[in-house]
C-alpha cells in the first residue's frame, strides 16, 4: 500500500497567462502533450526534475506552480 | 527516422519472423526461429533508437516499469508453480517398502505437452503485460479527455 499526498498545481492557469497550448508547453520541456494533460488533471505527479523544468519555463518558483497539500493524505493501492 | 517509418520497419520484421517461424516448423529446425527472433528483436531496438520524433518521457517510463513489475510478480508465481510440478516429475522418490522390481524411470512430460504449456505461459505473459499496461496508462491519465 502506498500513501500518496495530493499535489495540486496551477499549470493550467500559468498556461492561460502565457497564452500557451499543452502542445507548446510539452514541446518546450521535452515531454508528451498527454503528460501535461495528466499533470493538469492531477492524475500524474511529475518528478522533481520535471516540476523544476515547468516552473522555470514560466519563470517562477516551484512552490508557485505546485502546491503540496500534506493535510489530506490519500491512500492508494 | 520518422515514427511511421519505424512502424513500417517493425511490421516488416514481424512478417519476416512469421515467415521464418513457418519455415522452421516445416523443416523441424527450432534453432532457426530462436536465432531469428533474437536478431529481429535486436533490429527493432536498433531501429527504435534511430527514431527522432518519438518522445519517451518519464510518465511513459513509469507506466512501462509498473506494468513490467506487476507482470513479473504474477508471472513468476505461475511459472514457479509449473516448474515445481515439473521438478516433482523428474525427482525419483523411493517407495517404501522397497519393491523387488527394478527402479521405475521418472515419468516425463512429453515434448508436445511441454510446448503447449510454454505456449500457454507465453500467452499469459503477453495478456498480463497488455492488461497491466492499459490499467497503468489509464491510472496515469492516458485516456483523459482533452478540454482544448
Amino acid at each position: 500500500m502506498e500513501i500518496l499526498k495530493p499535489m495540486k498545481n496551477k499549470i493550467k492557469i500559468f498556461r492561460a497567462m502565457h497564452n500557451l497550448t499543452q502542445e507548446h508547453l510539452a514541446q518546450a520541456i521535452g515531454v508528451n502533450r498527454q503528460t501535461i494533460l495528466a499533470i493538469e488533471k492531477e492524475k500524474y505527479i511529475p518528478s522533481l526534475d520535471l516540476a523544476f523544468k515547468i516552473s522555470r519555463y514560466f519563470g517562477v518558483n516551484i512552490e508557485e506552480v505546485f502546491i503540496f497539500d500534506e493535510k489530506t493524505p490519500t491512500i492508494i493501492s | 527516422m520518422k515514427k511511421n517509418t519505424f512502424y513500417l520497419v517493425f511490421g516488416c520484421i514481424a512478417l519476416a519472423l512469421l515467415a521464418i517461424f513457418w519455415y522452421s516448423v516445416e523443416l523441424h529446425i527450432p534453432l532457426l526461429i530462436e536465432i531469428a527472433f533474437i536478431v529481429g528483436i535486436v533490429l527493432v531496438y536498433l531501429a527504435k533508437r534511430k527514431v527522432t520524433d518519438m518522445i519517451n518521457d518519464e510518465r511513459d517510463v513509469k507506466i512501462t516499469e509498473q506494468a513490467t513489475a506487476r507482470t513479473m510478480q504474477v508471472f513468476w508465481v505461475v511459472f514457479c508453480a509449473f516448474s515445481i510440478g515439473a521438478v516433482m516429475e523428474i525427482l525419483h522418490i523411493p517407495e517404501f517398502p522397497r519393491q523387488a522390481s527394478p527402479i521405475r524411470p521418472p515419468v516425463l512430460l512429453p515434448p508436445r505437452m511441454m510446448g503447449y504449456i510454454q505456449l500457454g505461459l507465453l500467452c499469459l505473459m503477453i495478456f498480463l503485460y497488455v492488461g497491466f499496461r492499459i490499467y497503468y496508462a489509464k491510472k496515469y491519465g492516458d485516456f483523459e479527455t482533452d478540454e482544448e
